[in-house]
């Protein structure tokens, strides 16, 4: 197959379809026969209670474990033979679920960082300084001010990243993917420590970015704020999926009900709607 | 205590520029006005800055432990004397070819062995270095054993011969101003920024494409190359090499010149050399003491400093969390 077949494959085939994964830690089952498809167009939402196997799912959708069966596959890619950084190479960009600012770089490098896969010269064209290489340089610090304009943390661009409070760190970890120019964002619990401002500004965000095209898949315990942002939601229970579908269904979901949400909360969720 | 450590940590700031400073005049004066005795101590300095500007890439930036960099400096001095005096190739060319074969060494040794994390890593590494002495004394058809290889012939360009020490000088210099060089440019670059993650986060690297492996090999690689022509410009300045130039000691002493230095500095390798080289000397007077004292002194150092005498930014440790937990504390009282 040629090069531009494996583009248009990419371009038209560009969703990550995971199916029948299965991952075992040691005895225990973490993920069961679960299949899940993150779509470009849209923000998909994962939900469950703790140990349900969720943060298990999105490593290995992302490519960071390799499931005991099962394919994941993002277009023509095998990301579960292939791994995480090949991944983030054909666009599939994640976080992590503690705040994982690279503490010895400044703000604005962490975002740099971000763009690392912008650099097509090797080592040699930094030493040579090619004009190329130079012009990457130049262009990629150019967009640092603007990311970082986007999350409010402009004038902490040359502070030590280990200095930020939680909820900045959050944002420019986020930050940090955007800079990798995602076509899938996969966040893992984003709202996790930040504040009811906060939360409004990383929801306003989020739609921001689909917004922009990129698909999302948000893995959240903010039950609430899952639902008032996502097109589809999936729920985890034991390590499989019970339910999937709009939050409209999966409100009224006996089994998610009976599993997860409890009666009283969703009919919070749904007095709030 | 804890208003002293401050203290100096502020005169620090202050004079971390004096000290590079200080370095780069002493470099430039000590040929034109300085004794035959103080030209050979600097070209000493100059000889073990370039493995440790090498370490700084791979274990200051990388954050990849090695005590590997003898075993590049052995194939740099072995290289070279092999090549001019059994092939009799010209100093060069031998000095070229053995920075080539370390390089291919590092790649080869370093794909498996970079896999090892941690103290893993460490243990790795010295026993490499161990095993160096080991084979140079062990392959005698090669290396002639614990007798060594003389007559290696000096490095020339032109009419001018580095067997003269002044010469010599100026091109051991050279070459540690091409080391910083290469060390700046590449960390100012995505390289560098991509060595800082691998070091702290390989998840977060490799969640942004990073290729964790083959930045750790791209580092161990020049860290070599550093080491490999460090080695050979030493044995053809000597002209001669034997297996005790590259002991596991020397390794570990690498190791202290890039702590001492600032193991996350670019200027930090040349002062941390300069220091534990020329130090001992302050104390030769009393004799066999003099390493102990001068050893003391370091740990004070890197006690309070960290992060090395350029490095700045170290928390300044309290002297309690020093002493045994088993001594009564408040806490535990109440």
């Amino acid at each position: 197959m040629s090069v531009a077949a494996v583009e248009t494959a990419r371009e038209t085939e560009a969703d990550l379809v995971a199916s029948g994964v299965r991952k075992a830690f040691g005895g225990v089952v973490a993920v069961d026969n679960a299949s899940i498809t993150v779509s470009e167009s849209r923000i998909s939402g994962l939900i469950g209670p703790n140990g349900a196997g969720k943060s298990t799912l999105l490593s290995i959708l992302s490519g960071f474990l390799r499931p005991d069966a099962g394919t994941v596959r993002l277009g023509e890619l095998d990301v579960a033979r292939r791994g995480p950084a090949t991944a983030a190479r054909h666009g599939l960009i994640r976080t992590f679920q503690a705040a994982a600012p690279v503490r010895s770089l400044s703000v604005g490098d962490n975002v740099l960082l971000g763009m690392h896969l912008r650099f097509t010269g090797g080592p040699l064209a930094v030493l040579l300084r090619t004009p190329t290489m130079r012009a990457q340089e130049r262009q990629a610090r150019g967009e640092v001010a603007a990311l970082l304009e986007d999350i409010g943390l402009s004038d902490l661009q040359d502070v030590d990243a280990g200095r930020l409070t939680f909820g900045q760190l959050r944002f420019l970890e986020i930050a940090r993917a955007l800079a990798a120019r995602p076509r899938l964002l996969l966040l893992d619990e984003p709202t996790a420590g930040l504040n009811t401002v906060e939360s409004d500004r990383l929801t306003a965000l989020i739609t921001s970015i689909s917004g922009r095209g990129v698909g999302l898949l948000v893995v959240d315990h903010n039950v609430p704020f899952l639902f008032a942002i996502c097109d589809r939601i999936t729920v985890m229970n034991y390590g499989s999926i019970i339910a999937e579908g709009p939050p409209s269904e999966i409100e009224t979901d006996p089994a998610v009900r009976e599993a997860y949400l409890g009666t009283e909360r969703i009919v919070e969720v749904a007095q709030a709607e | 205590m804890r208003r002293l450590a401050t203290t100096a940590h502020a005169l620090l700031a202050l004079y971390r520029p004096l000290i590079v400073a200080a370095t780069i005049v002493a470099v430039v004066v000590i040929p034109i006005g300085g004794s035959r005795l103080w030209i050979y101590n600097m070209l000493n300095v100059a000889i073990f800055a370039l493995p440790v500007i090498g370490l700084a890439v791979i274990t200051g930036r990388a954050g990849q432990v090695s005590f590997a960099q003898t075993t590049f400096m052995a194939i740099g001095g072995y290289g070279i004397a092999i090549f001019t005096t059994r092939l009799g190739w010209n100093a060069w060319l031998g000095l070229f070819l053995s920075a080539l074969i370390a390089a291919a060494a590092a790649v080869v040794i370093g794909l498996p062995m970079l896999r090892l994390r941690g103290h893993y890593l460490a243990m790795g590494t010295f026993a490499l270095a161990l095993g160096t002495t080991s084979f140079a004394l062990a392959a005698t058809f090669l290396t002639g054993g614990s007798i060594g290889i003389s007559g290696v012939p000096a490095l020339e360009i032109g009419s001018v011969s580095f067997f003269d020490q002044r010469n010599a000088y100026f091109l051991c210099w050279a070459f540690v101003a091409l080391g910083l060089v290469v060390h700046a440019l590449l960390y100012r670059s995505y390289v560098g920024r991509a060595w800082r993650a691998v070091a702290l986060r390989e998840d977060v690297a490799a969640s942004l494409g990073v290729n964790n492996q083959w930045f750790k090999v791209l580092a161990f690689t020049i860290a070599a190359v550093m080491a490999s022509v460090a080695g050979s410009l030493y044995v053809s300045i000597t002209s001669y090499v034997s297996p005790d130039l590259y002991d596991a000691g020397v390794g570990v002493n690498l190791f202290v010149m890039l702590f001492i230095g600032g193991r996350a500095t670019l200027f930090g390798p040349v002062v941390g050399a300069a220091i534990v080289t020329l130090g001992p000397q302050v104390f030769s007077g009393i004799a066999e003491w003099q390493n102990i004292i001068f050893l003391t002194i370091l740990l004070v150092v890197i006690l309070f400093l960290p992060n090395g005498l350029l490095g700045g930014g170290a928390p300044v440790p309290r002297l309690r969390q020093w002493l045994p937990t088993a001594l009564p504390r408040k806490d535990v009282a109440a």
